[in-house]
């Protein structure tokens, strides 16, 4: 019985520091942000160009042209979001981003030129999003400060899904796939979060991502973080 | 009157070095402008000499051809169709208004497996008649899987047979020089090859994906919509280069498709390609004779060196024009 009460008192005592101090968005109030996102790169695919050998019978040992290793470059790009506070932990959003990385090609094993990277081809990215934050309690403020970090700062877990839409730099090929995240940040309130007021905040995040489909020479799940830095302002 | 004209070409499948004229596909002048020469009427008839070959018999040849056809008209995305006549006490030489494929015997082409002649009519660019003949002086061999120290029967007439369609010679290959100096094949990436693969090897059964855009190029299947070009120009110096060999590459699924820069501008098209990004890779003409691809002289000193970036071959239209700069060596 004692064990059941101690834990029911732990339980409850950071729920008690998110009541009284945690700022958060306004209940049922939708709130617009806007920022920058880095996206960082990942392969998407390694390919040997080869000729077929010169031996007896249907095969024989491949002569390699050259091999090449694609990669999508990390950029930097504009991030817009809007968001809905479902409760004061769960908020919905909604963005989307537009990014132009490059899909850079090393170029290697060519007996007849050297090893290379090509400067490559520049793409277009869309982005649509949707997805959830939840927010976490957490107390780490100085109460003896009048404004504590703790009063203005709001953690929270994310996840969503992502349609991304792909443009080759001509523009004569699009190709579609699909991106799922997790992650975490912060919402920094500079103004409001307490029920009173206009929220204005800075948001950070930081996310893992797991990128199905799109331009993939291996059609395989690529995995890569992205960082977001934005301001928000509750409507 | 009907211009017909015996185009004394002939395209030869060689073991190591020699000197046949051809493009990627076969030219014909009409009115000041060069066509692709092509068969008009389908299917294409045509007769077997009676006449044995070196280690295999008529019906042998028979069953080869029929194989290649067979392969030649298995490709999807063209529409190529042969039927067999007869058998024939013809030659397969000379303008008899048969199109005829047998065994001669040509000591004198020592390196000559087997050559393809036209007569094309050059009021319309049509092949009117095509022979093949292929050299008794080589032992061949139609065992199934090959037979050392035989040349693979099957494979030479499906090179030959893609001559007789209008395709001209492929680069998509690379040789090394023998103790001897004539050229041997370390790797092939088309059929139309211009040096036969050794003794023994059966590979070139096969059609590449060079050899598939090409035949789908000259006889397209209806149109098809996932297929695009890439077009560009070779410059070096600002000039155009000619006989620049260019080969795309599709990094997603390793295909190369080649072609050449066919004119003082250093312009290139590469047809009938999947829709997907491309590697282009520009290469000096270095191995193969370039005169088994160009009457004329062709620019071979610059290095090898690739497209800045991916270019795309949009689904059923072309590319914008990329421009690839060269250096001298």
């Amino acid at each position: 019985m004692k064990s059941i009460l101690a834990a029911a008192l732990i339980a409850a005592a950071p729920m008690a520091a998110f009541a009284q101090e945690a700022p958060s968005l306004s209940l049922h109030r939708f709130t617009i942000g806007g920022g920058v996102v880095w996206s960082g790169g990942y392969d998407i695919g390694d390919q040997t160009a080869q000729l077929r050998g010169n031996g007896p019978g249907p095969s024989a040992q491949p002569f390699t042209l050259f091999t090449s290793e694609s990669r999508l470059t990390s950029a930097i790009s504009p991030d817009v979001r809007v968001v809905f506070a479902m409760t004061r932990q769960l908020t919905l959003e909604f963005g989307t981003s537009v990014r132009q990385p490059h899909i850079s090609v090393a170029i290697d094993g060519d007996a007849e030129a050297p090893s290379q990277e090509l400067p490559g081809e520049k793409l277009e990215q869309y982005l649509f999003e949707g997805g959830a934050t939840w927010q976490v309690p957490l107390s780490i403020g100085d109460k003896r400060a009048p404004a504590s970090i703790s009063e203005r700062l709001a953690p929270f877990v994310s996840g969503g899904i992502t349609f991304l839409r792909q443009l080759h730099e001509d523009r004569t090929l699009a190709e579609t796939g699909q991106i799922y995240h997790a992650g975490g940040g912060a919402r920094y309130f500079l103004k409001g979060g307490h029920g009173s007021g206009r929220a204005l905040g800075v948001r950070g995040e930081a996310r893992v991502n797991f990128r199905r489909k799109g331009i993939d020479f291996e059609n395989k799940t690529r995995i890569y973080p992205t960082l977001t830095l934005s301001v928000f302002v509750g409507l | 009157m009907t211009r017909r004209t015996a185009i004394t070409l002939a395209l030869l499948l060689t073991i190591g070095s020699a000197s046949p004229h051809a493009y990627l596909k076969l030219g014909a002048v009409v009115n000041g402008r060069v066509i692709a020469a092509t068969w008009k009427q389908q299917p294409i008839g045509y007769f077997i000499s009676e006449r044995p070959g070196n280690g295999v018999t008529p019906m042998d040849l028979l069953a080869a051809t029929q194989r290649a056809t067979a392969t030649w008209s298995g490709v999807p995305s063209a529409n190529v169709r042969f039927a067999f006549q007869s058998m024939t006490s013809a030659p397969a030489e000379g303008i008899d208004g048969k199109t005829v494929l047998g065994f001669i015997d040509r000591p004198d082409l020592d390196r000559v497996l087997g050559a393809t002649s036209f007569m094309i009519d050059t009021a319309t660019g049509e092949i009117a008649e095509a022979d093949i003949f292929f050299n008794s002086r080589f032992a061949f061999s139609v065992a199934p899987n090959g037979q050392a120290d035989r040349v693979d029967l099957e494979s030479v007439v499906l090179h030959e047979l893609g001559h007789l369609l209008g395709l001209g010679h492929s680069a998509i290959g690379e040789t090394e020089r023998n103790s001897s100096g004539s050229r041997q094949v370390i790797g092939s990436g088309s059929v139309m090859f211009p040096i036969a693969m050794m003794a023994g090897a059966t590979a070139d059964r096969a059609l590449q994906p060079d050899d598939i855009a090409g035949i789908s190029d000259l006889y397209p299947a209806g149109q098809i919509l996932d297929a695009g070009g890439i077009v560009g120009r070779v410059t070096k110096n600002g000039q155009g280069v000619m006989g620049a060999h260019v080969v795309a590459f599709n990094p997603e699924t390793g295909i190369l498709v080649g072609n050449f820069t066919l004119d003082t501008d250093g312009a290139f098209v590469i047809a009938r390609l999947p829709s997907g990004p491309y590697i282009l890779r520009v290469e000096p003409l270095d191995d193969a004779e370039p005169d088994s691809f160009f009457p004329g002289a062709i620019d071979t000193d610059f290095r090898v060196t690739y497209a800045p970036r991916m270019i795309v071959a949009p689904s059923g239209g072309s590319s914008p024009t990329i421009e690839i700069q060269v250096r001298p060596k």
